[in-house]
This record gives structure tokens, sequence and C-alpha cells, in this order.
């Protein structure tokens, strides 16, 4: 059990290490391009729709806590605050691990099942180089730029229910979203969606590579590719919030 | 020329094929006979070196596959034309794409160069038409005939290796395929592996028979031999 557990952080550190390498000694533009759009621009509506109403719904139920302490003004800050730090990369990564990690993994698993990955290296070609190195890199530039879009998504629901149902003018809200932007909650931001676009990459990769005992096992294998992300997702989180809260205490 | 000395071959420490001594000269196709399961795809991926030999060793033009560097290997395998069980194409890359995976990968040939080389082999196999298809959309007997195409697409492969080309086709489509091995074999004139549990195709496309089973080979030679044979499981196989 253990052992089966050290092999895998082995054999996933491995393919990790390969494909960071082949992104640099055998870019493959092609094949990066066609991930990026798949994986980063095929993912725009969810993650727009998931940011929405979670931030949407965040407004409306901070507004309730904070309505009897007269603190309804703070309300764009908190708002922007908890978004930027924590729910809006965690939100868009978890959706895309459901999209994205599932896709990776039935895809290449499947590929697994009918022997292409085979046939990649009787052909002289790493699999690693070929499938895993563009999806990973892809999802490390794409998700960033996703959970920006998120953000602002997240941010504008909150406008909204702050407006419509707690009656705070506009600009007050906006203030209070630029004094969230401080750098440390935007480093906060960018860091953790570029770890999560890691997360959800290599681990549907993983998953998928491994894959083994033919088209019956793909389903059980994609299932498990997104609970793993998911739980990395979240495991990832705190312990990049702690880290940087440690690093800047709790300024911000 | 593939000889196999003394070969056994497994998973893990699992042993799949025993023992087995073979030898398939230049310009010969050997057809490898057997139920499912028997070992037949196990003894290819010995020759593909895919899999450590447990004992003996496998010898391709003079070279033993075992002893082959990493990068040995690479090149080694870049040689070898492999048609999968199933074809095993790549879904996301359309006909011409598959062909030309090997040359885009392994030849400075500018991409006029490759297409004229893929419009050439896709010719050859007779599905010009399908290039810009995806694999998808392609019936049983032209993924086959894809998948030949592709594993021809190094000017001068070392061996041909055939896994179950046949298996899972109608008959009329079956022999097609049949006929288009022997085309390849006369294009290339090297050894040639077939590995399938048919005996009609078998004797369409080999000049030397072998039946494989549980991971021992039972008789070894031409027809002649073959249906002289006096063993049991031969003789139950012909009667089929
Ligand atoms: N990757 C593998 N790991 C472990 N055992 C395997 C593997 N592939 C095949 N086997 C076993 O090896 C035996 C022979 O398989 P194979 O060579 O594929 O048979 P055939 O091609 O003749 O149908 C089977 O019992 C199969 O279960
Ligand atoms: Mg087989």
């Amino acid at each position: 059990m253990l052992l089966d557990l050290l092999e895998s952080i082995q054999s996933f550190s491995l393919m990790v290490y390969h494909a960071a390498r082949y992104c640099v000694t055998n870019f493959r533009s092609r094949e990066v391009l066609i991930q990026m759009d798949r994986i980063g621009v095929g993912s725009v509506p969810i993650v727009f729709l998931a940011s929405l109403f979670a931030g949407l719904d965040m407004a409306l139920q901070f507004e309730v806590v904070m309505a009897p302490y007269g603190a309804k003004a703070l309300l764009g800050k908190v708002v922007a605050t908890s978004i930027v730090r924590d729910m809006g990369p965690v939100m868009a990564s978890l959706v895309m691990s459901a999209r994205v990690t599932s896709g990776i993994a039935s895809e290449v698993g499947m590929m697994q099942a009918t022997s292409q990955i085979e046939a990649l290296s009787v052909m002289g070609v790493d699999p690693v180089d070929q499938i895993v190195a563009p999806r990973i890199l892809s999802g490390i530039v794409m998700m960033p730029i996703l959970s920006v879009i998120g953000d602002f998504l997240g941010i504008f629901g909150g406008l909204v229910i702050a407006f419509l149902a707690a009656h705070i003018p506009a600009p007050l809200y906006w203030s209070g979203v630029r004094e969230a932007l401080t750098l440390p909650n935007m480093v906060n931001g960018a860091v953790k969606p570029l770890v999560f676009g890691f997360i959800l990459t290599s681990v549907g990769c993983f998953y998928g590579m491994k894959a083994g005992g033919g088209a019956a096992m793909v389903g059980r294998t994609t299932t498990r590719a997104v609970v793993a992300a998911a739980v990395w997702i979240l495991v990832a989180n705190f312990l990049i919030s702690k880290l940087l809260l440690n690093l800047w205490g709790n300024e911000g | 020329m593939i000889e196999f000395e003394n070969v056994s071959l497994g998973y893990g420490d699992k042993v799949i094929v025993r023992e087995i001594t073979l030898e398939i000269p230049d310009g010969k196709t050997l057809v490898i006979l057997g139920g499912s399961g028997s070992g037949k795809s196990t003894l290819l991926k010995g020759v593909l070196g895919l899999l450590h030999c447990f004992s003996g060793r496998i010898v391709v033009n003079g070279a033993v596959v075992d002893s082959l560097t990493q990068n040995e290997l690479l090149s080694y395998r870049q040689r070898i034309g492999m048609v999968f069980q199933e074809g095993a194409l790549f879904d996301s890359m359309t006909v011409g794409e598959n062909v030309g995976f090997w040359l885009w990968e392994h030849t400075d040939m500018t991409d006029s160069e490759i297409e004229a080389r893929v419009r050439l082999l896709l010719s050859f196999v007779g599905l010009i038409d399908a290039i810009n298809l995806y694999p998808g959309e392609l019936s049983g007997g032209m993924k086959r005939r894809v998948a030949i195409a592709r594993a021809m697409a190094p000017q001068d492969p070392l061996v041909m290796l055939y896994d179950e080309p046949t298996t899972g086709l109608d008959p009329f489509t079956s022999k097609s395929i049949c006929d288009l091995i022997r085309q390849v074999q006369k294009e290339f004139g090297v050894s040639s592996l077939v590995v399938t549990h048919d005996l009609q195709d078998a004797f369409r496309v080999g000049d030397l028979f072998t039946f494989v089973k549980d991971g021992t080979l039972v008789v070894t030679g031409d027809r002649d031999a073959i249906s002289k044979s006096t063993d049991p499981f031969v003789r139950t196989f012909l009667a089929i």
C-alpha cells in the first residue's frame, strides 16, 4: 500500500520532470495551441457561469452577516478579497477539473486502451513528449487567464447583489474592490491558478497514462482522476494560503 | 532476418513465452498461429524491445535487441514497421497526418515532400481519397490499410510486424488485406512476422508457419510440413 503510493509518486515526478524537459528541448507549438484552445478557450463559458453565480451568492451571504453590524460598506472589499484570494481560482479550477481533468484522463486512457500510446513509443516518440507536455503547459498558461476572467465575473456578480439587494451605491462597492486589489492578494490570485492548472492537467495525464485493462476501465480511471485532482486542488489551496500568509502576515 | 534464440518473455515475474527458437530469413513471411492469450502479441513486443527477455535473445539483422542502449532502441524502433491489432491509429489526427507522423518526427523532409510520400503510400494501400478523414470515420478494413501505410513510412524498414491484421474483418476484406501484406512484402523484401488465428489468411500471406500453444511452439515449417504434422493441437487447428 505504502509502496504503491511511493511508486506512484515516483512515476508521477518522473513524468512531470520529463514533460518539463520536453517543453524546453522539443517544444510542440501546434499541439500546445490545440490544447490551449481546448483546455482554455473551450472552458470560458463554464468558468464564466460558475464564477458569476459564486459571486452573486457570496455577496448575498456576506450581506446577511454584515448588515446587522452596519458594515455593508465593506461588502465590496470582502467579496473581492475572498474572490481574488480563494474562491475565484478554487471555483474555476474545480469546475475545470470536471471538464478538463476528466477530458484528459478519458482521452489519454482511451489512447492507452487502444494501443495508441504504445504505437507512439514504437514509432520512436515518447508519449510524454507528444501527449503529456503540451497538456500540462497549456493548463499552466490558460488557468491564470481563466481565473482572471472568473474573478472579474465574480466581483461583478457581487456588484449586482450589492446594488440590487443591499442598496450599496456602485462607487462605494468599487472603492472597496480597489482596496482589495493589494499586491499580496494579486500574487495569491496569480500563483494559485498556476498551480491548479498544473494539477488539473498533470493528474489527468497521469491517470490516463497508467490506465490499464482496456476500454472498460477508462470510465473508472476518469472518475478517480477527477476526484484526485479536486482533492489536490483543495490541499494545494490551503498550503499556498498558509505559505503566503506566513510570507506577508495578514496585510491586505 | 529475425532470430529468436531460446527466448522467454513475460510481464513482471509471469512467464508467458517459453524458450522459443525461431529463424525468419530475409524476404520470408512467418505466420504465428495460436488462440487468444497464447502469447502471440507478447512475442512481437519482444521484437519491438518493449519487453526484456527473461532468457535467450532476439537478434534482428545482427543486432541483439536486449543489449541496445535507450537511444539505439529508439532508432531501432523507428525502423520497424509495426501494424497494431485494430490499427491503433491516432484518433486526433487525420489519415494523412497518421501516415506522415513518422516522417514528420524523424526526417527533415519538407511539408510538401512529406505530403508527396503520404499520397504515394495512401495510393499504394488504395485509400488516397481518405487522406483528410479521421480514423473514427473509417471502416475496420480501411483502418488496417491506413495502419499498414503508416507502418510503411520508413523507406527502409528492418522488418515488418503485423498483429492480427485481419481479425474482426469480413472474409472479403480479410482477403484484400492479405493481398496487401503480400504486396508490401514484395516492395520491401524484408522479414515479416504476421500474427493471426485465421488459418486461411495465414496460408494467403505466409511462407513459413508456426503454432503457439501456451507460450511454446508446437510445430514450425512450411505449408507442407504443417499439413503433415501429426500434433493433435495442429490437427485440431487445421480441422477448423
Ligand atoms: N501488460 C500485461 N501485463 C500482464 N500480463 C499481460 C499483459 N499483456 C498480456 N498479458 C498476458 O499475457 C498472456 C498473453 O497475452 P498476448 O500475448 O496478448 O496474447 P495473444 O496476443 O496471443 O492473444 C495473456 O494471458 C495475458 O493475460
Ligand atoms: Mg494479441
